[in-house]
């Protein structure tokens, strides 16, 4: 087997058997860069009685660290605690570039931090929106200052996510690249039999039901556009704390036969939901990527959505203001262009645009980008710490020195020779 | 007949065999510390000079009137921990592969202590090489599956070897493993067609 051309260690507290958006964007790119033909590790931390070391599809090595995790899936934060694992895990796989994911993981921030200090190629990829106001978000965003004042490339999902990004950690927009998610167009198919536009339109709304997802909104705008089209019905998915508030509207306005509430659906029968309707729904309030929106595409429904990130090509989707009369009125012109749609095409479109080889080819450019950084030395790298704050530059470089001196100490003790090199497995596909 | 040795900083991998025509012969293989005298005793030298700073900064904020007392407790407490610590002191661990009839796992202590264990060939399903993950560290270790055991059975308890000495090992393990089973298999058949 050929040397691999880069050997990239994603660490993120949130991976399988954990589900969500993260967790899929990592092991997606690391599957459609095994194939381009690198070595991906993934470290994480250990789930329940998951600990040690699985290969996943493809020969993805993910490394379950036996760290317990403490609110939210993340690792409790130590800042030090971890420099020994990270260190044993980037010399054994013989590791040149770290990506981390997620600025919300402990367990990214500190390994990113290691990594610098031990003078590995950092990469940063943002997959939220945060606020700027709330205590929880300004002591988050002084953390990621401090991780970002020393990485070598970030990328976020879209430009709404790098505007956020940003503006919270004051990192140089030319160090940001823009990498959109993708979705699986494999998964996501239009059904086989399209529906008859002549009789029931049916709109599908899949959402948790909480406020930043604008179901606040769906209350409103429902019962105005079953007034207006009598042979509209809504297929509504998903829980959560406003679901209580929709149940009541549906009372209210007697709409139990035009309203279908389907509680929690699993991401596995999320397509089979999407395929019974032509216009899918999508109300949230901000979003770095919603990825909602191109399954819904994938399926081949139109859809209609509030100004969030990550939006497709201006006829596949009707944009609205976050308003209950604008969206109104772009759902009624959505119901006027459905029959011109036609959701094979759209789904094939969807397979060109948003493929996850091309996301794995571009990230593949940032990793090369960062490769090309000069390697710093430790006063040039304190330098940058101490505009990140009067007080809070000082702590950073504090906080650096001693993780420097620490991985020296840790050098004597155990030197790099000591530390064996992990063979290579050759998974014969 | 010493067939083979590797050795590294820590540890020295020494394989014994009998006659290589003879079939059937016993296989022993040793791991050794590389522990010399005076690193031996550095340690245990440095291990209870520091329980007794430590005893004693304790204990001077605790009784601060009597310090006779509470150094000749310290001193004691640091003792008695050096002699607990140094029956622990591993001076080698040695696999024993008799073919057909099974194996012995041995330690051997400083003190002159030997534990050991014999696992007759029926009852090992699998050796295998696993990646250990502690939250420090990763290493790997040689483990044993075993009928009607649900944990994994180290063949090296105490020493962590390098995956080079473990590995010629392994594959001694699963030649007499696999010769086992595939006799068995035969005589299966033998019983079947009969």
């Amino acid at each position: 087997m050929a040397e691999p051309k880069l050997r990239i260690l994603m660490v993120s507290d949130f991976f399988f058997p954990n589900f969500g958006g993260v967790e899929n964007h990592i092991y997606y790119l690391s599957q459609c860069l095994l194939n381009l033909g690198h070595k991906v590790v993934v470290m994480t931390h250990a789930y329940g009685n998951r600990t040690g070391v699985r290969y996943m599809t493809g020969g993805l090595k993910v490394y379950y660290v036996p760290w317990r995790p403490f609110t939210m899936q993340n690792t409790f934060p130590t800042v030090y605690g971890t420099l020994p694992i990270v260190r044993t895990i980037l010399k054994r796989e013989r590791i040149t570039v770290v990506h981390g994911h997620q600025a919300f993981s402990t367990l990214c921030h500190e390994a990113l931090m290691h990594a610098r200090t031990m003078g590995y190629r950092v990469v940063f990829t943002d997959h939220s929106l945060y606020g700027f106001a709330d205590v929880g978000s300004i002591h988050m965003n002084k953390v990621l200052q401090f991780t970002l004042a020393d990485i070598d490339q970030a990328i976020c999902v879209s430009h709404t996510s790098k505007e956020n990004t940003v503006l919270r950690s004051g990192l140089a927009p030319g160090k940001v690249f823009m990498i959109p998610n993708a979705v699986d167009t494999a998964m996501f198919k239009p059904a086989d039999v399209r529906p008859s536009s002549d009789d029931v339109i049916t709109i599908v709304v899949i959402s948790r039901l909480v406020y930043r997802k604008g179901a606040d909104l769906l209350v409103e705008v429902i019962p105005e556009v079953c007034r207006l089209y009598p042979n509209v019905r809504f297929v509504v998915g998903g829980d959560g704390p406003k679901h209580v508030r929709l149940e009541e509207m549906r009372e209210k306005h007697s709409l139990q036969d035009r309203v279908e509430m389907l509680g929690a659906v699993p991401h596995s029968r999320v397509r089979y939901v999407l395929v019974t309707g032509g216009i899918f729904l999508n109300s949230s309030l901000t979003e770095a990527f919603c990825i909602a929106i191109l399954e819904a595409a994938s399926c081949g429904l139109l859809t209609v959505s509030t100004r969030v990130g990550g939006v497709l090509p201006d006829d596949m989707v009707v944009l609205a203001e976050p308003d209950p009369d604008d969206m109104v009125r772009a759902i009624e012109k959505a119901i006027s262009i459905l029959p011109s749609i036609n959701p094979e095409e759209m789904h094939n479109r969807m397979t060109k645009l948003y493929s996850w080889q091309d996301v794995a080819k571009r990230t593949e450019i940032v990793y090369d980008r960062a490769l090309k950084c000069s390697n710093r030395s430790l006063l040039e790298r304190l330098s940058r710490f101490l505009s990140c704050g009067a007080w809070a530059g000082k702590v950073f470089c504090m906080v650096m020195i001693i993780d420097y001196l620490l991985w020296r100490l840790l050098q004597l003790l155990q030197p790099d020779d000591d530390i064996e090199e992990a063979p290579e497995i050759n998974f014969c596909n | 007949m010493v067939s083979s040795s590797l050795s590294s900083k820590r540890y020295t991998y020494i394989h014994e065999s009998g006659s290589e025509t003879r079939r059937g012969a016993i296989d022993i293989h040793h791991v050794i510390i590389n522990r010399s005298r005076s690193t031996g005793y550095a340690r245990l030298m440095g291990l209870a000079f520091f329980l007794v700073i430590l005893g004693v900064s304790m204990y001077s904020f605790i009784e601060k009137d009597n310090p006779v007392r509470t150094l000749s407790w310290s001193c004691l407490l640091s003792g008695f921990f050096v002699v607990i610590q140094s029956r622990k002191l591993v001076k080698k661990e040695s696999v024993i592969i008799m073919p057909t009839f099974g194996i012995q796992i041995e330690t051997q202590y400083l003190s002159g202590k030997t534990v050991s264990r014999f696992i007759p060939i029926d009852k090992i399903l699998k050796p295998m090489l696993v990646e250990c993950v502690t939250p420090v560290t990763c290493y790997w270790s040689l483990s044993l599956f075993l009928r009607g055991e649900e944990q994994l059975t180290l063949v090296f308890k105490e020493l962590r070897p390098s995956l080079k000495m473990l590995v010629p090992i392994w594959k001694a393990l699963c030649t007499v493993i696999s010769t086992d089973q595939s006799e068995i298999i035969t005589e299966e058949k033998h019983v079947v067609s009969g």
